[in-house]
């Protein structure tokens, strides 16, 4: 199994000043790494409104790559808008993850809208950036990626990679609203996409990862890397009752792959798991993977998903 | 050619229609059948939970005279969709095709949003009882909100031609409040999109189709397909953006356009052109109309004042 050996909260929301959209959450990490910084991409919330709800802006927090504990800067405003009167991003922009295209950045990002028998809906947008990462301009007002006969709603989670020049995206497609106490609670799974212009996209049209906790368990966050002959996937998962607490709460999960369609899961491997006490002690989740120095870092969201920020483990030893 | 005002020819009001449904026969679509035809609109409930509107696909069947009514359906004709899903809080309209043994239903599904008020997308489902009973493909739409068509996907009507299937739609190019107090109101433009199996759609993707009459803020809807002497023709409706429900002056006409070859159109709304007549039924408003080829004539099905709901009318091109 792998050895995660955690480093501790490495940025925390409610520290950062003179931003009012910052005030809390630093959910879904995913890195950019530069010459002399690390770039980690978050999304983050001003306080709620009157009526209790949240938009989310996504930011980036720049950390010395000597030294990731030491931040170096904080973005001074978010890097996507939100959407228009009756956009698909008109309330929040959640997750986002990105990768280079050449001298450009690729952002492929969550946007939320709200309905009125359910919450919300999310589908996937895309946006560039020309100045390294700081700012990003859209593509267009709607998602890139939307609903379909087999994934009617909630498109969310988007994780971007380039493989042999083919772009993959991981990401999470709704498959019911469930009541629980008068409530609906999304359960979402992990599917995939491919292009060869990251704008059209063939989608593979089934769940990848079998689901294990409960047949309604919810999966996020399918982190995936290349490394050693195969494909790694980090995600996370959770029950779709009651998991706002730590008993049915979001765990990390792993899986392998020889050719990205087909998954062995075998979270016994996942080697990271809540801490006794502490910012991570009731829930451990959306894990992203990136190599830096030589070093394999695991960021991850801890308890109320990232509503205090996020941390970084080391990978002790080889993979698994 | 011109058309001719039949007159009304379907009233809701006068039967026991399912769901409970009493008010509105919006946007009828014909189905032929060798000795009637099944007339399908989209009729309304009340939701009981707030009192807003549920939008449901019923049918009349009528006699090839488009006069005498055989009955009407006694459930509707697809259900909802499923809590989440695109086509929750309606299905309006649904326009039919009939492909080998199968009748296909694409259905502009609705569902409610919090800072406008609907978002719509475009699904289908099959029948395989002559269009009695549908069932959906799947629980997301086929057709929805993409990169350059940012929401309102709506109003399917998909015709065969050649190896092809051609749906026309419209998508929505933006919400905006135009005084300071009313509520969001779209603006939006016939669109064309291609598919080799009826499934998969490729979208031209925000080449509005049809040149705008009004301006920018024309509204375009339901197109409506229908081949005359080798050229074809469709029929729509369009509108003012804003202040269209109660101003008569602002509201639904039907508009025209010509084309030979499926891509470019041509818009010409006076040949042949409908207008509304004064102290009729569609003195106000025509909208949602729906053209087709019955036993060597060409029909007009449309609806009048207050968007149908009192029922829809029929019209013969001479």
């Amino acid at each position: 199994m792998f050895k995660w050996r955690k480093l501790g909260r490495v940025f925390t929301p409610q520290e950062v000043q003179g931003r009012s959209w910052l005030k809390e959450f630093a959910q879904a990490p995913a890195t950019l790494i530069f010459e002399r910084f690390v770039r980690v991409y978050f999304s983050c919330r001003p306080p709620a409104d009157e009526n209790g709800q949240y938009v989310s802006y996504c930011a980036y927090v720049d950390l010395d790559r000597a030294d990731p504990f030491r931040i170096l800067e904080v973005s001074a405003r978010p890097i996507l808008e939100l959407g228009g009167l009756g956009e698909f991003d008109e309330f929040g922009t959640y997750p986002v993850s990105v990768a280079r295209d050449g001298d450009e950045v690729r952002a492929y990002y969550g946007g939320w809208t709200r309905c009125e028998s359910v919450p919300f809906n999310v589908a996937i947008g895309y946006a560039t950036s020309r100045d390294g990462g700081r700012t990003f301009v859209k593509h267009g007002r709607g998602p890139v990626l939307s609903y379909s006969p087999e994934e009617p709603f909630v498109l969310s989670g988007p994780k971007i990679r380039r493989f042999a020049g083919t772009w993959y995206l991981w990401y999470i497609a709704g498959r019911k609203w469930k009541l629980v106490e008068g409530r609906a609670e999304p359960v979402y799974k992990i599917r995939m996409a491919s292009s060869e212009d990251g704008i059209h996209w063939r989608k593979v049209n089934r769940d990848l990862i079998e689901s294990r906790v409960e047949q309604d368990e919810a999966q996020a966050s399918p982190d995936v890397f290349y490394r050693d002959g195969k494909y790694h996937m980090f995600f996370c998962y959770r029950y779709s009752s009651h998991y706002r607490g730590r008993e049915n709460g979001y765990r990390v999960g792993y899986a392998s792959s020889e050719d990205m369609l087909h998954w062995a899961r075998d979270d016994s491997k996942a080697g990271i798991d809540v801490s006794e006490e502490g910012w991570d002690s009731e829930m451990i989740s959306y894990p992203h993977v990136f190599e830096l120095d030589g070093d394999t870092y695991l960021a991850y969201l801890g308890n109320q998903v990232g509503r205090y920020g996020f941390g970084l483990a080391r990978l002790e030893g080889g993979l698994a | 050619m011109r058309w001719k005002k039949l007159g009304k020819i379907f009233d809701p009001t006068q039967f026991a229609l399912p769901n409970d449904c009493l008010q509105f026969a919006q946007s009828p679509q014909a189905l032929l059948f060798d000795d009637f035809v099944r007339i399908y609109f989209s009729t309304r409930s009340t939701d009981r939970t707030n009192g807003k509107y549920l939008s449901h696909v019923a049918f009349v069947d009528m006699r090839k005279n488009l006069r005498e009514v055989i009955g009407v359906c006694a459930h509707a004709a697809i259900e909802l969709g499923a809590l989440g899903c695109f086509d929750e809080h309606g299905i309006f309209p649904m326009n039919v095709l009939r492909h080998g043994s199968v009748i296909y239903g694409y259905t502009c599904g609705w569902s409610r949003r919090v800072s406008v008020s609907v978002e719509t997308a475009i699904g289908l489902a099959l029948s395989d009882d002559d269009g009695i009973s549908f069932r959906r493909i799947g629980d997301g739409p086929v057709l929805a909100a993409s990169l350059h068509e940012p929401c309102l996907v709506g109003d399917p009507f998909v015709r065969r031609y050649g190896d092809a299937f051609h749906m026309w739609y419209i998508f929505g190019t933006g919400w905006r409040k135009f005084t300071h107090d009313s509520a969001p109101d779209r603006t939006y433009k016939i669109g064309h999109a291609v598919s080799h199996d009826g499934v998969e759609w490729t979208k031209e993707e925000a080449r509005q189709i049809v040149a705008d009459r009004l301006g920018p803020d024309e509204s375009q809807a339901l197109p409506s397909v229908v081949e005359i002497d080798g050229r074809y023709h469709m029929f729509f409706c369009y509108r003012q953006s804003y202040d269209f429900r109660r101003n008569r002056t602002r509201g639904y006409r039907i508009g025209h356009a010509w084309s030979d070859d499926l891509s470019n159109w041509t818009r010409d709304d006076d040949r042949p052109g409908i207008d509304v007549t004064e102290g009729g039924w569609d003195s106000d408003m025509m909208c949602y109309p729906h053209a087709f080829a019955c036993d060597g004539n060409v029909y007009l099905l449309y609806n009048g004042n207050e968007f149908g709901r009192y029922g829809f009318g029929l019209a013969v091109l001479e």
